[in-house]
């Protein structure tokens, strides 16, 4: 979380600072009245490293992917819960019933 | 519904608790949420913990959930005395709370006193006629007493009112299943399908009652369900990879005689052999022997 998290504020903020530089350049490139055709280079690298950033921290601060296939562990159902609702109790433990002699003690 | 890595955890947990390595409040939670039937353990381990006050003080407002838990467990193994402590605790707290009504009725009918628990839950369904855990209740009743049918009448009337109820559905087609009225318990699979298409679990149970029914159509219709379990559990399902090989020789048994007008996917068995005997080697190499010759005797 930590270090995913720093790595995304970092990100964000070489984004912002690529946005300050080519607005600063296109007012340079206004007062020495030349047509503005893209970013400078160094600029754009610092576009791209950013974007990295951003999405490496955005993939993992939130949390862990889940699988969505219906056969992986996490979703393949190997057993249905006994219905509780239904569940009545004349069945062997009437017989025999269960040997602890504990007690609710208050 | 118990996934894999869940039933996992539970053995888990389940054996740690039993050989005192703590957790049993972690035990309890857990199959509270899977909703699964361990009522001695839930016993046992829910007493030890309500028994002592620093653990008991140590749940804040979970204490009233682990004091209807072991109420329910209690009865279920026949400790009535428990279930009553329990249940008086309860009413001390909640005083004419609805749902410790239920527990008083299901200790009624835990002692197998039927008329005094009937009209325990009339007078609860008089307050709210709407209340879907006592209607349930009444059904189980009818159904512990050996009155089948008045069981089916109920429940049928209870999915009228609520038919997304898949609880209600399963319970209704394992009734049919166990009267051996598999048209109606089909037609309950089949709701069950439609309402949950992802359990591998009701294609499964749906797919053995079409086989059970018997009949060409029904033969492949059972075949194509048994296929799309194995599709959603991977093909680690034993059931339904057997389930194939025996529906492919009864299909290949009945249209014997006729004309072979749809051959369908004939690898289909030989594929489903190969992964059961793959599985077989896997997990139990001794049995191994016997896989092989009863596929042989269905290989006509």
């Amino acid at each position: 979380m930590g270090l995913g998290f720093i790595i995304g504020v970092f990100g964000v903020l070489i984004l912002s600072h690529a946005a300050y530089s080519t607005i600063q350049y296109r007012g340079l490139l206004k007062i020495m009245e030349e047509e503005f055709s893209g970013p400078p280079m160094n600029v754009v690298l610092e576009l791209l490293l950013g974007f990295v950033f951003c999405i490496w921290a955005a993939l993992t601060v939130p949390g862990k992917f889940l699988s969505i296939h219906p056969d992986s562990e996490e979703n393949r159902i190997v057993s249905l819960s006994a219905n509780l609702d239904f569940m009545i109790f004349n069945h062997r433990a009437k017989a025999f019933p269960l040997e602890i002699d504990m007690k609710l003690k208050h | 519904m118990v996934s894999k890595t869940e039933e996992t955890q539970l053995n888990r947990l389940e054996n740690q608790v039993d050989n005192g390595g703590g957790g049993a409040w972690e035990y309890l939670c857990l199959v509270r949420k899977l909703k699964v039937r361990r009522s001695e353990k839930v016993l046992k381990h829910g007493l030890s913990i309500l028994n002592d006050p620093k653990k008991r003080s140590a749940l804040g407002p979970e204490e009233w959930t682990l004091y209807e838990q072991v109420a329910i467990a209690a009865m279920d193994c026949q400790c009535l005395d428990v279930a009553k402590d329990c249940i008086k605790v309860l009413q001390k707290k909640f005083p004419e709370s609805k749902r410790v009504g239920r527990l008083e009725g299901m200790l009624l009918e835990a002692k197998g006193s039927w008329a005094e628990a009937e009209k325990a839950y009339s007078s609860l369904l008089e307050d709210n006629p709407l209340d879907q855990v006592i209607q349930k209740r009444r059904v189980a009743m009818a159904k512990a007493q050996g009155n089948i049918s008045g069981a089916i009448e109920c429940l049928n009337k209870y999915l009228e009112i609520f038919m997304a109820d898949h609880d209600a559905w399963r319970e209704l087609a394992e009734i049919y299943v166990s009267l051996q009225m598999y048209k109606q318990a089909a037609f309950c699979y089949e709701e069950l399908i439609l309402s949950q298409p992802t359990v591998p679990l009701y294609h499964l149970a749906y797919a053995d009652v079409l086989y059970t029914l018997g009949g060409l159509e029904n033969l492949q219709t059972a075949k194509k369900y048994y296929a799309s379990t194995i599709d959603l559990t991977g093909g680690k399902n034993t059931r339904a990879l057997l389930g194939i090989c025996l529906c492919t020789s009864a299909i290949a048994q009945l249209s014997k005689g006729r004309n072979k007008e749809d051959k369908e996917s004939p690898e289909l068995q030989s594929l489903a052999a190969t992964a059961l005997e793959k599985d077989y080697k896997q997990r139990a190499s001794d049995k191994l022997g016997l896989l092989t010759s009863a596929l042989r005797s269905l290989k006509i």
